[in-house]
């Protein structure tokens, strides 16, 4: 079995689409013969030429635009964002054009947009930004957020594989920090639920993304059976899986990178106090960041994202409760 | 002054001149009923028209082959007519019937028919230039011979979304053409306070590099000749065509606008120059009979009165099924609900 980082199921993903289906290509900025901000399309340009992994102009709004009209006849376009922050620029075409389409006029728009996503490597208040949330409780698009090797790669051959459009995040911290066997070629991880990444009966975490190899860390130290559900599709949420985790543990926090109003909390929160109330042993919690943009100076990042230590607190406050 | 007929453009045939004089009569005569209707509160929302810019939608629609695309907006109704829309169908998209192209989910021509090669038109003006060039994308990608076209008024001009799309359309070469739609106002906003440079020939030119002949778009043959000969220049991989059609509106933004604000001596210089009297001439002096004219202008009045009819018999949507279509595939499992609803335990 081969061991491949995060970022090179990704890779391994986008060369594996566009290997087995001629209607999918690339574009973004920089991901031809540079290989992409972070490394990602490296190889690609060489493997399968210009045509497949086409460079952009510094034109968001423009090429997610161009990726929709080719959409519509019938390719798999897979968009780069070089940073998810750069989503706003692309904002209209993603909630106004490709998200509505379908819904008004029975169209489907399958693109795949790709988010380097997060914090944690210092890029301050325009290159570490967790955007999901601008995605989340808008009909018609999906939003994944893979925590895992596994799911990097299952649930990008998902997306391209789906007939909408899908707004893939995949955080910059976890790309070459994860590490984990390849899962085999075509492996699909559907769109939609959730997964089950620790198992236990005191305390369920509901998180995504980053959170997860963190919740993993956190309830490690903890002296309590915590589980741990990884949403992995943001939006549409999975609500059975969230309410059959709180059934079997009666204590919930809520664990993501975005700040604390943003995000997919507040979708998981409402949906725990509309349904969820009288499973509950105390009161939801929430740790996230502070509702403030992503700071660049280390000392203040540190304090702003969530570490394996202030989970580890906030597992113990709701267990004592 | 007298009305001055369309040019005589020998390569425009006579069959395509009575073709583009369908299609204008087409466009008037049913809008000037669904402006009627709206007056009558049966329209919901408003109503938006393109009158005394029929040439432009005309030609526009006939200069493009069955395999090409197009996303037409507001003004262009026309074009859906070329592409085999049939009246009834409009219509209850107006009327927003359950039969209609968009269920009563969208309204006036917001609509599209993928089989036909139409994208629905997008509110947000300068979004569909983007759509056009990936559209456009495709098929030079796939070394197929087709083209994607689309409207760009003084307005839509100013927007981000047009420039970034241009520039793709330039650096991709891709086979999109641009009809520029030069109708004087931008809602109230008149062409001076829109840009500096009134000539959006001179700035597609200038700024990207794209051709772009400017004619005058009262005049069916001429427009039809010039936007053909864009389409066919963009087919055979001389990268994207722009044509800059000069016009002006003549009613307002909508049914609610009056319009105003245009200066008694703009609306005056547009006075004779109706699409369709210029046309009418134009065939007159080709040789047709005024008869056969008359004749085509009561068949298409008869074809308005039935299409309208037959929508307006059409039931309206099921608000059971609201939620049905916002993903072509739903996710497995339980989803969040829109609309604030959600499935019970």
């Amino acid at each position: 079995m081969t061991e491949v980082t995060y970022l090179e199921a990704i890779r391994t993903a986008l060369a594996d689409a566009l290997r087995e289906d001629e209607r999918v290509f690339l574009l973004g900025e920089d991901i031809g013969a540079f290989g992409g901000a972070f490394g990602v399309t490296a190889g690609l340009l060489e493997e399968f030429g210009a045509e497949r992994v086409l460079d952009t102009p510094i034109a968001e709004e423009g090429f997610v635009g161009a990726s929709i009209g080719a959409a519509w006849m019938g390719e798999r376009p897979v968009v780069e964002l070089q940073f998810a922050d750069f989503a706003t620029c692309a904002f209209d075409m993603i909630v106004t054009v490709a998200a509505k389409t379908h819904w008004r006029s029975g169209q489907a728009v399958p693109i795949v947009i790709r988010c380097p996503t997060g914090g944690g490597v210092r890029g301050g208040p325009f290159h570490a930004g967790s955007l999901e949330g601008l995605f989340v409780g808008q009909p018609g698009l999906k939003v994944v957020c893979p925590g895992t090797v596994a799911d990097a790669y299952g649930l990008l051959r998902a997306a391209i594989d789906d007939p909408d459009p899908v707004l893939f995040f995949e955080h910059k911290a976890l790309y070459r920090r994860l590490r984990d066997t390849l899962p085999p070629a075509g492996h699909r991880v559907p769109i939609g639920p959730a997964s089950v990444v620790r198992a236990g009966r005191d305390a369920t975490v509901v998180t995504y993304g980053s959170g997860v190899s963190l919740a993993l860390d956190a309830s490690a130290r903890v002296e309590a059976e915590v589980e741990i559900l990884d949403l992995r599709t943001v939006w549409p949420l999975d609500e059975d899986a969230v309410l059959a985790s709180l059934e079997r543990t009666s204590r919930l926090l809520v664990l993501q990178e975005a700040a604390r109003s943003t995000g997919a909390a507040s979708l998981v929160l409402s949906l725990v106090a509309r349904h969820g109330f009288e499973l509950l042993d105390a009161p939801p919690a929430l740790l996230a960041p502070p509702d403030t943009p992503v700071p660049f100076a280390p000392e203040l990042e540190d304090a702003f994202l969530p570490s394996e230590e202030s989970v580890v607190t906030a597992l113990e406050e709701l267990l004592a409760y | 002054m007298p009305t001055e007929p369309c040019a005589a453009i020998a390569t425009v045939t006579r069959v395509e001149r009575l073709a583009l004089l369908r299609l204008i009569l087409l466009q008037r005569v049913f809008e000037e009923r669904a402006l009627a209707l709206y007056r009558q509160g049966r329209v919901p929302g408003s109503y938006y028209d393109g009158r005394g810019q029929e040439a432009v939608a005309a030609a526009a629609g006939l200069a493009l082959a069955d395999g090409d695309v197009v996303c037409p907006l507001n003004r262009e109704l026309a074009v859906h007519f070329a592409r085999g829309a049939s009246v009834a169908e409009v219509f209850r998209n107006v009327l927003g019937r359950a039969t209609g192209p968009t269920g009563g989910r969208d309204g006036n021509l917001h609509f599209g028919a993928p089989a036909r090669g139409v994208f629905p038109l997008v509110s947000m003006l300068g979004d569909l230039v983007p759509v056009t060039v990936g559209a456009a994308l495709a098929f030079r990608r796939r070394g197929e011979p087709r083209v994607a076209l689309t409207f760009v008024g003084e307005g839509a001009f100013s927007v981000g979304d047009t420039h970034e799309g241009l520039t793709l359309a330039g650096v991709w070469r891709v086979p999109a053409v641009f009809v520029l739609q030069r109708n004087q106002f931008s809602y109230s906003t008149p062409l001076a306070r829109q840009a500096v440079n009134p000539s959006l020939g001179e700035r597609i030119f200038g700024g990207w590099s794209i051709p772009c002949e400017t004619v005058d778009g009262t005049d069916a043959v001429w427009t039809f000749d010039a936007v053909r000969a864009a389409v066919e220049r963009a087919r055979t991989g001389l990268g994207p065509q722009a044509v800059e059609v000069v016009t002006l509106r003549i009613h307002g933004h909508a049914a609610h606008d009056d319009g105003a604000y245009v200066p008694a001596e703009l609306r005056a210089a547009y006075a004779d120059r109706d699409p369709i009297d210029r046309l009418a001439l134009r065939l007159a002096l080709d040789g047709v009979p005024d008869e056969e004219l008359d004749a085509l202008r009561s068949h298409v009045e008869r074809d308005v009165a039935a299409g309208l009819a037959e929508a307006e018999a059409d039931p309206p949507p099921d608000p059971s099924t609201l939620e049905d279509g916002v993903w072509a595939q739903p996710p497995r499992g339980k989803q969040s609900g829109v609309g604030g609803q959600t499935p019970p335990l």
